[in-house]
């Protein structure tokens, strides 16, 4: 793992803050931050693991930090003979973290134990130290230093192994070969050293400024043929401060070669590197360099030799707020680091102020140029002591979800109605459309409005009211109609309502149905009222189902939790309506409503009713010429039409075939709607 | 992996850890806590499981400290073995054999070389507590065969007996009897509460339920209290107007226990918790293992998002479970209700969970039925906002059916546009949901609704499942299985099989899509070819776990009889299975989830194949969790000899330089002393003044005027041929030191260790400590009036 090294106000001191994630899994990321404290995080739930402050964090701030390599650590016992499924699980422990300071020494800190394991002083630096490295075996840790040095740490006695002088100017980074044997430093040229003897084997000529990153891209050399060194062949990276180039470099066999191989192109100073070893020729290696400006741009490339222009990013990602409105503008968000995870398939990115930073995983798009991820942190700055302990996190309830009761449309498949039927009807009306012109059909407004005018019954402003309401969608309108609590004024509203309105009530009144209990109460009267004196008229419609489906199901629903309650309770109404209706016939008369349309076989009537019908109610006249059962019920409506008195008795009957298809257990919708009334 | 062992079956993490009262260590960084076979040495500061102790062969049912040497930990099990640890570096030190089951373990500082142990002889409910002298020897292996009664008939429960003054005597109880033995004179009184004599005690009422344990501070000052309400109640001086309460801690309290430099406090939970707890009543941290309090309804699933397992955890949430690191990551509130803890009250249950869209949806079902017509039910859909990086409540949808929820399942087909879920239940009926754009003119809004509603011959639906590529659904009603187009939600075709109700059903994936299994109840596992719409194969098996790899073609079936669980794995398109296990547990397995692999394996051989791109865990009744490793255990163990041990080397501080200046100075007018007067004097380390200063924590030290005096007496005492004007520049010394002593917390804990390293001398310390203690209380009093005069 990469670190990037501490920032001061030295300019040529790199950028960014010392940080790294742990190796394999990625468990933890650390972060030294500016104030001297190191914070350890957890990658998986972005959870603040740990926090330690050196005891000198003020005087020797932390310049850079490396993690330990893994050791293995048998986590549960051998496998017992007594029971069989008892056995061991190993787990990679990474718990030792290197942490270099301003003053010099190095710091191990267990994160296990949570303090300080040693403290790397006596023989060592005695300037800021630039870049720890640990060996692969994790026995040995290398650190370089403004003073020139490269030391060599035994890390089990805590003593310098070996120190030498690394360069003439300071030594700025640092990077271990992958067969352990060799080591590159860099202060601006690039060395490669022997390490078993301290010899340079190589030299290479670096950067115009202090190098800030180096790292091997790959383990094998790209020609497999000849026979491998450990070291021939490999390439490696290096990246400086202030540059954005980061050079590819390889090691060659004669001692001729010193410029850089090929070059990478970012749009800012590298801060954080982090790359995917190739493991053989094929696979490329992809590279993620966080810049300074906050971006990370992701490289693939198979490395093959020279490739004289620099190259430029595959993908580039960026975080943004999201713009709130049209005010705020979105905001960048830094990307502090990026690592790849074990899979290579996707990406860790740390993202956010670093003293509360976010960890994501993202999974990788190559094929994107650019993505830009919307992001809001804003929450993310208040410190979570409490969910820090109890692990507790709760996800958003908030009052925009949407919900769904039994009843509500999108609780229960919508009925839709069969296809077959619906076409059929759809091409009927087409063609009963283009029969009737617009000036008749205002005509036929006029004669109606005029006719309204004669009646001057009290109760008769109501049923305009209500129409003008359905028809402009009126709520106020609506509402003063709707909450009146007059069972009688309901009763003659609904009989004097025209009948074309009928539909688009009972429509009006599923959704006011839906809503609050208290307003339901009112909205029951009025169902049960419609649905009593007009259910031979509903009963004609075509395509009833659909149209009534929504307030059928949230019928059911409701009444489902009582439904014996509910059969008593609708035999009980009917017994006491026909009682009424056998005593008092005659009490209220029905109001001399004209039937619309009036269909014989044999002999039509006047002309003037027809032209009326036809303004109002076009899917009577389709269903008339359809069904012969409409018909009848036609025929009803025109002795109405002549014979008020007849009106209860048909109501009456109408609810007794109700009654009975509900005793019969069927579900229809008329029954449900007398016993739902309560 | 080149070597390739026997597959074998692995604990995977998960185990208990409150089945006894954990233990602090002297310095209080560490906790233990007996786990399974193993003992975990736990980390105070930072939760993280420093080591485990392997070694018994059965289970662990006591561990206590050396109380010669705090460095070290004994533990008994049930295997018959005391151990002796060295829990710094995990070492198994000794192995005492006594050769019979253990089930508690009780140590005191005053019985020097025995530890006393509660034993089961002859019948089973008769405990006796005998005391076991623990004989000298070098080898690592010793026989311990002198055991002595101590008391007979006793609680098995370690928590009803206790050690009282300074090992003076010992109390135990069982039913209405408290016994007391008395080690010096030998003698046991009995006593029986259940008799109406008069005794004196005092009454402290707070706790509604059960109380499940006590603990007195380290001072005796204040008493600790705690059940099922999971309340912890401090009551001070033990009155009952002084308690302190810490609530809300989760879970009932099953210990307590006391750091033995007072500064911790530690709570079992019953959800398989440990709580550290400051001194002033603030939890500091949690040390969770994977939550065992109740049953698991959710099953296990893996968070595509997270990878990690998520299955029911605390009540009401949904956890997630890091399997790489054997952590929890968080808890999911779910509910997002105050649990109440209470015994007999029906809780709501989490009983389905899962993940849609590649870990965008989260679909919950919780449920709460007291009676059998009194069902609440509601299902909860969660998206998640990777802009807030959280989930949010998107729909939730009241009683979703008539009755329970069966199944649930996501239509998970990487071409579906849309997204769609499906849930069956008792009720007869499966609903499918879609997500459908829910705007209107103020938001933008998405939402799920029913879009359809299937049944088939009002039968219970009992399963249902997606084909890979979405395009079909089958669902099980009882003992049909049904296949619907997903397009036109057409019921395509039935199969049948007559064979007891479906209990699981699932599709063939990749090359093995046109096959359907079904497992039923009465152990008939059939393949259906859905080209031909035929039966291809079926086999008896009792199938009580059938996991489709998410990777592959192979489904993993965990069948059950009457010796235990055996694993097979097999293609649906093969006759043969690849791969069987027998006995890969002896009880009963209720879950099993396959899990990717971030990086997958290769291996070679036939037999492993199925898990070279995941892996396969499983959960059993008794909430173990399992896994299969081709690892061998050597591979496995090594390492921990392997492992980097680098010293602990911290280097001096100022506070060291003037303690170890002063050490020397001492040293040398001591060597001189003893040149002259032959006097022999304890070191300075040795002085019990020195050593408790050092041992207790700084908040809990009285104040720095006391102390320095004390410790001045401390160094003064054995020099009297010192002139009186030497001692005010000691005192002005030791001043400094204290000062300093404050800052150096840190560098200072570490000092400690090292003096007190030195073992032998510590009961000579001790012994003397009072007397000397007494003289220098005397003293001080007489330093006072000095100072006071000055």
């Amino acid at each position: 793992m990469a670190a990037g090294g501490g920032s001061s106000g030295d300019p040529l001191a790199p950028a960014g803050v010392p940080c790294a994630f742990s190796p394999h899994s990625q468990a933890y990321f650390a972060l030294a931050s500016t104030d001297g404290h190191l914070r350890v995080w957890e990658t998986a739930s972005n959870r603040l693991h740990q926090e330690y402050v050196p005891s000198a964090h003020l005087s020797g701030t932390c310049t850079c930090l490396a993690w330990a390599p893994a050791r293995l650590q048998a986590k549960e016992s051998p496998q017992r003979k007594k029971r069989k499924s008892e056995a061991v699980g190993t787990s990679n422990q990474t718990d030792l973290l290197a942490l270099g300071t301003a003053v010099g020494s190095i710091l191990l800190y267990s994160t296990v134990k949570g303090e300080l394991h040693s403290k790397l002083i006596s023989g060592g630096h005695d300037n800021r130290v630039n870049c720890i490295q640990w060996h692969q075996d994790g026995g040995c840790l290398y650190s370089c230093s403004d003073d020139k040095h490269i030391v060599e740490w035994n890390v089990q006695t805590c003593k310098v192994k070996c120190k030498w002088k690394g360069d003439n100017s300071s030594v700025t980074s640092l990077c271990v070969s992958p067969d352990g044997k060799m080591l590159l430093s860099a202060g601006r040229t690039i060395k490669l050293w022997v390490l078993e003897t301290k010899e340079v084997y190589r030299h290479f000529t670096g950067h115009a400024t202090p190098v800030s990153s180096l790292m091997f891209t790959t383990i094998r050399p790209p020609n497999e043929s000849q026979p491998f060194d450990g070291i021939t062949g490999l390439y490696f990276l290096s990246g400086a401060v202030h540059d954005r180039l980061l050079n590819v470099w390889q090691v060659r066999s004669e001692n001729k070669e010193k410029s850089a191989v090929m070059s990478f192109t970012v749009t800012d100073e590298p801060v954080y590197i982090d790359l995917t070893l190739s493991e053989n020729k094929e696979e490329p290696v992809k590279l993620a360099v966080v810049c300074r400006d906050g971006q990370v741009h992701l490289f693939e490339h198979i490395l093959n030799g020279y490739c004289k222009k620099p190259l430029t990013s595959n993908c580039t990602i960026q975080i943004a707020t999201p713009g709130k409105g049209k005010k705020s503008t979105p905001k960048p968000i830094p990307i502090l680091a990026a690592g790849f995870c074990s899979d290579k398939m996707s990406l860790l990115l740390v993202y956010g102020s670093w003293f509360q930073p976010t960890i994501e995983r993202v999974a990788l798009n190559t094929r994107e140029p650019h993505m830009c991820l919307v992001r809001d942190i804003s929450n993310c700055w208040t410190p979570k002591v409490e969910t820090a302990i109890t692990k507790v996190r709760t996800p958003v309830m908030n009052s925009e979800a949407k919900v769904l009761v039994p009843g509500i449309p999108g609780h229960h498949a919508a009925i839709k109605p069969a296809p077959l039927q619906t076409e059929q009807v759809e091409s009927k009306r087409k063609s009963g459309g283009n029969e009737v012109s617009i000036e008749e059909r205002l005509g036929a407004m006029d004669i109606d409005t005029h006719k309204k005018g004669k009646d001057d019954l009290q109760t008769n402003s109501f049923p305009v009211l209500l129409t003008q309401g359905l028809e402009s969608n009126d709520f106020e309108m609506l509402n003063k109609v709707l909450q009146t609590r007059n069972l009688n004024l309901i009763k003659k509203t609904v009989l004097r309502m025209p009948l074309h309105t009928v539909i688009p009530l009972l429509q009006e009144l599923t959704k006011r149905l839906q809503g609050h209990p208290n307003s339901a109460v009112l909205m029951v009267q009025w169902l049960k009222c419609v649905l009593t004196v007009h259910a031979s008229y509903l009963s004609t419609l075509p395509d009833l189902v659909p149209q009534l489906g929504a307030l059928y199901q949230l019928m059911e629903s409701r009444v489902k939790t009582f439904q014996k309650l509910s059969h008593l309770h609708g035999k009980l109404i009917l017994l006491i309506t026909q009682v009424t209706a056998s005593e008092k016939t005659k009490e209220t008369t029905s109001p001399g409503q004209k039937a619309k349309l009036v269909y014989e076989e044999e002999s039509s009537e006047e002309e003037s009713d027809d032209e009326i019908a036809d303004k109002d109610s076009e899917d009577n006249w389709d269903e008339d010429e359809e069904e012969s059962e409409s018909e009848k019920d036609e025929d009803d409506a025109e002795e109405e039409d002549e014979d008020a008195e007849g009106k209860d008795e048909e109501n009456g009957e109408d609810r007794d075939r109700a009654s009975e298809k509900e005793l019969n257990g069927d579900s229809d919708l008329d029954p449900e709607n007398e016993s739902e009334e309560e | 992996m080149v070597e390739e062992e026997s597959i074998r079956v692995v604990r995977c993490g998960g185990s208990e850890l409150n089945f006894r009262r954990a233990v602090f260590s002297a310095d209080s960084k560490y906790i233990f806590c007996v786990s399974g076979d193993f003992v975990k040495v736990y980390s105070t500061a930072t939760e993280e499981c420093v080591h485990i102790l392997h070694g018994h062969r059965n289970l662990v049912t006591g561990i206590q400290l050396n109380p010669n040497n705090h460095l070290q930990l004994y533990s008994c099990s049930l295997d018959g073995t005391i151990k002796l640890w060295d829990y710094i570096d995990g070492i198994l030190i000794k192995t005492f054999i006594v050769r019979c089951k253990l089930h508690a373990l009780f140590t005191v500082a005053q019985a020097e070389d025995s530890v006393f142990v509660t034993v089961n002889k002859e019948k089973p409910d008769i405990f006796q507590l005998v005391s076991v002298k623990l004989p000298k020897s070098s080898s690592q292996e010793v026989e311990a065969k002198e055991l002595s009664i101590v008391l007979d008939y006793i609680n098995q429960s370690p928590k009803c007996i206790a050690f009282g003054n300074e090992g003076v005597y010992v109390a135990a109880v069982r039913d209405f009897y408290l016994s007391v033995y008395f080690f010096k004179k030998k003698t046991t009184s009995r006593r029986n509460f259940y008799d109406e004599k008069k005794y004196t005690y005092t009454c402290l009422h707070w706790h509604h339920d059960i109380v499940m344990d006590l603990a007195f501070s380290v001072t005796g000052s204040s008493l600790l209290s705690g059940g099922r309400e999971s309340v912890l109640v401090e009551w001070r001086d033990a009155t009952e107007k002084n308690k302190e309460f810490l609530p809300r801690l989760g879970a009932t309290i099953e210990h307590i226990s006391v750091s033995p430099a007072g500064d911790l406090f530690c709570t079992s939970h019953s959800d398989n918790k440990i709580t550290i707890i400051h001194r002033n009543l603030e939890a500091s941290a949690v040390i969770q293992g994977l939550v065992k309090d109740r049953s698991i309804f959710t099953g296990l699933m893996i968070d595509p998002r997270t990878k990690a397992l998520v299955l029911n955890g605390k009540p009401g949430h949904l956890q997630f479970y890091s399997l790489q690191s054997d952590k929890q990551l968080y808890n999911l509130d779910i509910m997002q209700q105050e649990y109440i803890n209470d015994y007999g009250l029906i809780q709501i249950e989490l009983k389905k969970a899962a993940f849609g869209c590649f870990g965008n949806w989260l679909a919950t079902v919780e449920q709460r039925q007291e009676k059998e017509t009194e069902l609440e039910l509601q299902m909860k859909l969660w998206m998640y906002s990777k802009k807030t990086q959280g989930f949010i409540l998107n729909t939730k949808i009241h009683m979703p059916h008539e009755d329970c929820i069966t199944a649930l399942c996501f239509c998970n087909a990487e071409k579906s546009e849309q997204p769609t879920l499906v849930t069956a239940s008792k009720d007869g009926y499966f609903k499918v949901w879609i997500l459908t754009d829910d705007s209107d003119i103020y938001k933008k809004a998405v939402g799920w609704t029913c879009d359809f509603v299937g049944s088939y011959h009002k039968y219970q639906a009992t399963n249902c499942c997606f084909s890979e590529d979405g395009s079909l659904l089958a669902v099980s009603f009882e003992e049909i299985v049904t296949l619907w187009d997903s397009e036109t939600w057409e019921l395509k075709c039935t199969f049948c099989q007559r064979a007891g109700n479906i209990r699981h059903l699932c599709f063939g994936r990749l090359t093995c899509s046109k096959y359907l299994l079904g497992a039923t109840e009465n152990g008939i596992l059939s393949c259906w070819n859905l080209l031909s719409c035929a039966l291809e194969w079926s086999a008896k098996l009792n199938v009580r776990v059938m996991e489709p790899d998410p990777n592959s073609e192979n489904i993993a079936a965990v069948s059950q009889s009457s010796v235990g669980s055996d694993l097979f794995v097999f293609k649906p398109s093969e006759p043969r299975p690849l791969y069987i296990q027998k006995g890969i547990s002896r009880e009963e397995v209720q879950w099993g989830v396959f899990v990717p692999r971030d990086v997958p394996e290769s291996f070679t051989s036939e037999a492993y194949q199925w898990l070279n791109r995941s892996q396969f865990y499983f959960l059993t009744k008794s909430q173990s969790l399992l896994t299969f490793s081709t690892k061998s255990p050597e591979e496995k163990l090594t390492p921990t000899s392997k492992q980097l041990l680098a010293e602990e080397s911290l280097p001096t501080t100022p506070f060291y330089f003037i303690l170890g200046k002063h050490r020397q100075q001492q040293d040398e007018k001591l060597n001189e002393i003893s040149e002259n007067e032959l006097v022999q004097l304890p070191l300075t380390e040795n002085i019990p003044a020195i050593s408790e200063l050092l041992h207790t924590p700084a908040h809990v030290l009285p104040s720095a005027v006391f102390l320095c005096s004390m410790f001045v007496n401390s160094l003064l005492l054995s020099k009297e041929t010192k002139s009186a004007e030497e001692i005010p520049k000691d005192v002005d010394m030791e001043e400094e030191k204290e000062s300093e002593n404050s800052d150096e917390e840190n560098d200072f804990t570490e000092k400690i260790q090292e003096t007190n390293n030195t073992d032998l001398g510590e009961d000579i310390i001790h012994q003397l400590s009072k007397s000397e203690e007494k003289e220098l209380r005397k003293f001080r009093k007489i330093d006072y009036s000095w100072i006071a005069v000055l």
